[in-house]
């Protein structure tokens, strides 16, 4: 094995706390991703799921009061938006780019991938791009697969080939990746360095595992635990000058308590002095540019030897 | 000839006195003067190998993969700066994955103790000597030291044969104690941990192959008070305290800062003996040496 494949997707050391850097000397980045999926499943949005009232109250109500409670702290966001959501409400999508927000492609219906042959899923990923870019006038420059409350894993569905084809369909970067808390580089191929910049994701920061997780029942709402989380993250990073993020569902967090919990948060995090809070996309562009693959990427060769009896 | 109920009372009492007489505790465990407790950070650097082992996906993987390029340095340095040393249990290929932060933490004074070839222990009797014979080797490359302890569940006599003197598994008494084979030979210091005091416990979904409809993932100030708590009951007691976590876990800036926190409020109280699991298992057994069995 040359490379650590099917192990590792980036290199060995992640950068120090004195090595990150943010524009105008910012002392730490804050990245909102605002995740339009309703899907419950792998199988990604069902008409079943757009039929229910959280469904309704998320596109409306839920979507106007955080973009109101955005714009009053003078944050934007990432939406990371399924090609289905954006086909049935365009003029929302339209609305929120104009207001300053990102609008970056969640798969065709959010749906796991994993399991797809590589041609059906580039297609997917073509028709996705395409329904997006016509709706925003440019393709999308971000990709994100998030996890679903009812998946297995909390850290989102990608097959082994995903990344490449984010690269050969133009992707500046990919939105969720758990292997950093900064943006990183996911190699696809050690041998020439093919790597798409990956933004950090993790799914303690992300309100759909602590408000009625995993569905409704008796103890299940923990805001507490949320607000915790994210306080508690942020406070750390910006100490270290790295980097925060966070996600929610408008159809989560816009139903009161919830939305005045992150409104409160919000009005904590805009007390600290030096963030930069950019789109995912300026994220990317700003990375991409100061921290090329080419200078920053430090892959070292593999030891590894297979062995009888052993993982190769 | 005794009746169904007996003969079932006969196998229950057997059952429950032959793991009993498998261990033995140290009633009047003590330390050095000055020192009323003695806490183990331990951490379990498997990173990705135990995803990777089990088929999953690879988002899972990477999420692993934080473990070994960011939590582990992180972790080392906060024991660094406190002066802490640390037991990093440490699957054999991991020398392979993460060569450069063995290295610092071996450097820093950390102890490097066995967690398996590739976090499994094969059935097959040569098949599992091949693999902590490997483990046993890589270990040592990178440490210069071979492991005296594992947290595995290779057989004690495996263990002994290649030099091991403790292991660091189950909960069978809070303080150290013994553990042997049913015919009393291949004695092993155990090192107690209990779930409750495991980072992944509260951390990590899915963990152990529990299903998505059980999962509470809770906050850094939530644990904080629980370990805080298990901390001040055994600080009465004189007992002990085996912190167990993973990189990939505890690594996270969030969770570095709360153990940070907890360390700086174990430190403000006096006595308080922060050692490698090596120190304690050496402590053990020139203070109070097991009693019987052939060790």
């Amino acid at each position: 094995m040359p490379w650590k494949e099917r192990y590792t997707i980036s290199d060995e050391k992640s950068l120090g706390d004195d090595e990150v850097r943010w524009p105008d000397d910012q002392r730490c980045c804050v990245g909102i991703t605002v995740d339009l999926s309703v899907a419950a499943g792998p199988e990604g949005i069902r008409a079943a799921d757009l039929a229910t009232p959280e469904a309704l109250f998320g596109a409306n109500q839920g979507l106007s009061a955080l973009r109101a409670l955005l714009q009053r702290h003078g944050l934007r966001a990432t939406f990371a938006v399924p090609a289905a959501i954006a086909h049935i409400h365009a003029d929302t999508i339209r609305a929120l780019a104009a207001e300053g927000h990102e609008i970056a492609a969640h798969g065709f219906r959010h749906e796991d991938t994993s399991g797809l042959e590589r041609d059906r899923e580039r297609e997917g990923i073509a028709r996705t791009t395409e329904i997006l870019g016509d709706i925003i006038g440019h393709p999308p420059a971000g990709w994100f697969s998030l996890p679903r409350q009812g998946d297995r894993y909390a850290t989102g569905a990608i097959s082994g080939n995903t990344m490449d084809l984010l690269i050969e369909a133009g992707y500046v970067y990919m939105g969720n990746s758990p292997a950093d808390d900064i943006p990183h580089y996911w190699v696809t191929d050690f041998a020439t360095r093919r790597a798409i910049l990956v933004l950090p994701y993790y799914y303690h920061f992300d309100d759909q595992f602590f408000l009625m997780f995993p569905r409704r029942g008796t103890g299940l709402e923990h805001p507490e635990a949320l607000l915790r989380n994210w306080r508690c993250e942020f406070d750390a990073q910006y100490k270290r000058g790295r980097y925060f993020q966070m996600t929610v569902h408008p159809h989560h967090i816009g139903w009161c308590n919830r939305l005045q919990l992150l409104d409160d948060f919000c009005a904590y995090l805009c007390g600290f002095p030096g963030l930069w809070n950019p789109t995912g996309a300026e994220c990317a562009r700003y990375w991409r540019e100061t921290y090329p693959a080419s200078a920053s990427l430090h892959l070292e060769p593999s030891l590894w030897h297979d062995h009888p009896g052993s993982l190769s | 000839m005794p009746s169904r109920l007996d003969q079932e009372l006969v196998d229950l009492s057997t059952a429950a006195q032959a793991y009993a007489a498998r261990h033995q505790f140290i009633p009047d465990f003590a330390y050095p003067a000055g020192i009323r407790i003695a806490v183990n950070f331990t951490l379990d650097f498997d990173a990705m190998l135990l995803r990777r082992l089990l088929g999953e996906p690879p988002m899972q993987l990477a999420k692993g993969e934080f473990g070994g390029r960011v939590g582990i340095w992180r972790l080392i340095e906060l024991f660094d700066a406190h002066g802490v040393k640390a037991t990093i249990f440490t699957p054999g290929r991991i020398c392979e994955l993460y060569p450069q932060a063995l290295r610092a933490a071996v450097k820093s004074g950390h102890e490097i103790a066995d967690h398996m070839w590739e976090h499994r222990v094969p059935k097959e009797a040569a098949l599992e000597e091949d693999h902590l014979a490997r483990t046993v080797a890589a270990l040592e490359a990178v440490s210069g030291r071979r492991p005296l302890g594992t947290r595995s569940t290779h057989s004690a006599a495996l263990l002994r044969q290649y030099g091991y003197i403790y292991r660091s598994d189950g909960s069978a008494d809070q303080r150290p104690h013994y553990t042997f084979d049913a015919d009393g030979g291949n004695c092993l210091v155990d090192l107690p941990f209990h779930y409750v005091i495991d980072d992944a416990m509260f951390f990590n979904f899915n963990w152990l192959g529990s299903d998505t409809a059980a999962q509470r993932i809770t906050d850094p100030e939530h644990v904080f008070d629980i370990w805080w708590a298990a901390f001040r009951q055994q600080y009465r007691e004189g007992g002990y305290l085996n912190i167990c976590m993973h990189p990939f876990v505890s690594g996270r800036a969030l969770r570095v800062a709360m153990l940070d926190r907890l360390i700086a409020r174990m430190k403000s109280l006096p006595g308080v003996w922060f050692p490698t699991c090596e120190q304690v298992a050496r402590h053990c057994l020139e203070q109070f040496p097991p009693r019987g069995g052939t060790v």
